[in-house]
């Protein structure tokens, strides 16, 4: 759209001069609402978090907050002393988490309101300082005071067995050992072992007595005896222990569950082995090597081997009658019985062995088989040869000798 | 004991050897194997040796050892000729007296040949004068063997001159044997040979067992050897063993002189010089008188007749060593030699003359070409 300005000259002048004024005019009403504002701002509540350790500071115009302590972490507990200079205010209160505390009234009445809002550690806190922002800003000091080593006892729990697998019957050796780890001392130190598990019978020193308090580095241990009872693989739990610390905090920790496996009871189990001999010749002795092992799992005891030959007569054996305390798994006894045959034909060996399995008596046989042959005569064949050699030698020579 | 050297000398000489030997194996019955399995068992010390020129006749011998065959080379015998045997004596005289004088000493030898071969006749006046010569006392009888009458002209005339120089030698005597006789033993030539062979080894070894045996009635060496020196000292054997129909000692003594069990065939009443009769058998077989009236009885014709009697389980069995005092039967043989070698010179001197006269054809005439 086009604006013919010739026409309107005049009015157009006019026009100007009241929009300036206007201007002007909203100008000085915005500048004295400014300023009726920043009076009002300079009352107005603010608010800072700050991360404190033990000894640091706030300073707020003529406030001062320090942090003297953590009492307690368990109750949330923070201890700050706030003063101002000048003396009109020098308080140390124990301040509890998340509640506010007012000092001189609070923020509202121009004092300063302070919140603990977090409690890190024994050693730090989150604290929240609300305030009149005319107080101007607040300033963090860190204390010059090296921080101080904290009272923390740390139990360390161990459960073990003294073996892995085990068969039924085994006794099983359990240690429980608490080692304090920490820095401070631990207090009311309790243990708690897992009820009896069904898998086993508790025969000596169950519950585990561990002492109540153990300083920092020391360690103490409980052994208690089990049975096995029942084969399978056992989910042993976790020992916890609890305790607590000077202040007392109390704390716990608990050991690693592991698994064990319970194997069927064990028992000797005897092997016979009774080695077939050489063929005998009438009236020729020979050896007959007997090898008893045991491959069971438990020690065979009161071996007792006894031997027996059919037909009765006609082999003579000697040694085979034999008895043994004691064959340990793995292991074998070796023996050898002399026997000679004096009349041909074909014996058999039996030989029972009775054992203690462990479990009761057990009896175990083997046969093996001898031979006895008719005498030979190694030689015979020399007999008719070595006359053959001397009688064709000595015709050798005589033809020789009317050889011409 | 005697120690007794058997010298087999040429193929006929051999022969009688290995009969000998044979002999000594347990005569007729041993076996051709019995050398294999026994030992020769000789009633004394016996050494024999045979020696031939001809290794061939060597070969053919069984039963004597190979280390008792001597051959003396040259060639393959001296082919029935006389002077080439004697010559080929004379060049190996050393090695066959070594070969003897390594068998040791001996009372008595025998030299046994043919006096019709060539290297027998030829070697064994040579050697009896070599042995005489080396060994002084011993006493060398020599058994000379007449050929076959048909055996050809120069084995006559090889025995005419063969047995001349054998009576020439300084032997003890001579043992004739007359091949001529005794073929009528058996039909063919071949097995009389051998029975004649074995006839004279077995009277040999007779005789040295009754020379060396003990005795009831003594004969030994000395008695032999003063038989032997009787008469022509040419002498003969007779032999008989009695048979069971007839154990008779005085007629086992006469058959014994028969001429059919002598080698050489003679007249015992007529022609023995001197005799020697040894006796051997069972003592229920030697009734002495019997024994004593059949030598006084020879004694009355053979003038000395020595006898020995040896007890031995057994038949009797007598053998009868005699010389002669004549031996015509030599003369005809002297006689039918001298007869072949006149015929021999004739006939030579026939072709030569024939030759001679072909040669005529062309005496004045030269060869054209």
């Amino acid at each position: 759209m086009m604006y013919n300005y010739g026409v309107l000259g005049m009015k157009a002048s006019s026009y100007r001069l009241g929009l300036i004024c206007l201007l002007l005019y909203v100008l000085l009403i915005g500048a004295a609402c400014a300023a009726k504002s920043d009076e009002e701002d300079e009352d107005e509540i603010t608010f800072r978090d700050f991360s404190l350790n033990i000894g640091d500071r706030i300073n707020l115009d003529d406030y001062q907050m320090e942090l003297i302590e953590i009492q307690s972490l368990r109750d949330g507990l923070v201890v700050l002393r706030v003063s101002r200079v000048g003396g009109s205010l020098d308080e140390q209160r124990a301040l509890l988490l998340d509640s506010p505390n007012n000092f001189d009234g609070g923020a509202e009445k121009g004092g300063v309101t302070i919140t603990i809002t977090d409690i890190f550690d024994e050693q730090s806190a989150r604290v929240r300082l609300e305030y009149e922002q005319k107080l101007g800003t607040p300033r963090k000091r860190a204390s010059d005071r090296p921080a101080a080593m904290p009272e923390k006892p740390e139990l360390l729990v161990q459960k073990s067995f003294d073996r892995n697998e085990m068969h039924v019957g085994d006794e099983v050796k359990v240690t429980i050992t608490i080692r304090n780890t920490g820095t401070g001392t631990a207090n009311d130190i309790d243990v708690q072992d897992i009820p009896p598990l069904p898998e086993f019978t508790y025969i000596a020193g169950y519950p585990p007595k561990i002492k109540e308090t153990l300083d920092s580095g020391q360690s103490d241990s409980a052994v208690y005896i089990l049975n096995a009872a029942r084969e399978g693989s056992v989910q042993i739990p976790a020992v916890v222990v609890s305790y607590a610390d000077s202040k007392k905090n109390s704390k716990s920790n608990s050991s690693e569950p592991f698994s064990i496996i319970i194997r069927p009871k064990s028992k000797a189990d005897l092997v016979i082995n009774v080695e077939d001999t050489a063929p005998l010749v009438l009236d020729e002795e020979g050896l007959l090597n007997i090898s008893i092992s045991n491959q069971g799992s438990a020690s065979a005891t009161r071996i007792e081997a006894t031997g027996e030959v059919s037909p009765s007569d006609g082999l003579e054996i000697k040694g085979l009658d034999k008895s043994f305390f004691e064959i340990p798994p793995g292991d074998a006894a070796n023996f050898s019985a002399s026997i000679s045959g004096h009349k041909r034909g074909i014996y058999t060996i039996r030989l029972k062995v009775s054992y203690d399995d462990g479990d009761g008596s057990v009896i175990r046989e083997a046969t093996s088989r001898a031979v006895v042959l008719k005498r030979e005569y190694k030689y015979q064949y020399l007999l008719v040869i070595i006359p053959i050699i001397i009688v064709s030698a000595w015709i050798y020579r005589r033809h020789r000798e009317y050889k011409y | 004991m005697l120690n007794v050297l058997m010298l087999g000398v040429g193929q006929c000489g051999n022969r009688i050897l290995d009969a000998m030997n044979k002999e000594a194996f347990g005569g007729g019955g041993a076996s051709k194997l019995a050398k294999y399995y026994l030992r020769p068992k000789f009633p004394s010390r016996v050494e024999t040796l045979a020696i031939n020129t001809a290794v061939n006749d060597l070969k053919e011998l069984r039963f004597t050892t190979a280390k008792d065959r001597l051959h003396v080379p040259n060639l393959h015998g001296v082919g029935a000729n006389r002077n080439v045997g004697k010559q080929a004596f004379m060049e190996n005289r050393d090695m066959i007296m070594g070969e003897i004088e390594k068998r040791g000493d001996f009372d008595i030898a025998f030299v046994i040949t043919s006096t019709s071969g060539g290297t027998g006749s030829s070697f064994s006046p040579l050697l009896i004068n070599e042995l005489k010569r080396q060994y002084k006392d011993i006493a060398v009888i020599t058994v000379a063997i007449l050929p076959f009458r048909e055996e050809g002209s120069i084995y006559l005339q090889n025995a005419a001159f063969s047995m001349r120089e054998l009576m020439e030698v300084d032997a003890e005597g001579i043992i004739l044997a007359d091949n001529q006789y005794m073929k009528r033993f058996s039909g063919d030539i071949a097995s009389a040979y051998d029975k004649i062979n074995n006839m004279i080894a077995q009277r040999l070894l007779f005789l040295i067992e009754s020379l060396d045996s003990e005795m009831l009635s003594v004969t030994d060496l000395g008695d032999f050897k003063t038989v032997m020196n009787g008469g022509l000292r040419i002498g003969t054997m007779g032999f008989y063993q009695a048979d069971s129909k007839n154990l008779s000692i005085r007629d086992a003594i006469e058959n014994s002189l028969k001429p059919g069990n002598l080698l050489y065939p003679a007249n015992v009443a007529d022609d023995a010089a001197r005799a020697m009769i040894i006796i051997q058998g069972s003592r229920e077989h030697l009734d002495v008188d019997e024994i004593t009236k059949a030598v006084e009885r020879l004694s009355a014709s053979a003038g000395h007749v020595f006898k020995g009697i040896v007890v031995k389980k057994g038949r009797p069995k007598i053998l009868s060593v005699f010389t002669l005092a004549s031996a015509p039967e030599l003369e005809g043989i002297y006689a039918q030699a001298a007869r072949a070698m006149q015929d021999e010179k004739e006939k030579r001197t026939r072709a030569r003359k024939q030759l001679d006269d072909a040669f005529a054809h062309i005496e004045d005439l030269e060869e054209i070409y």
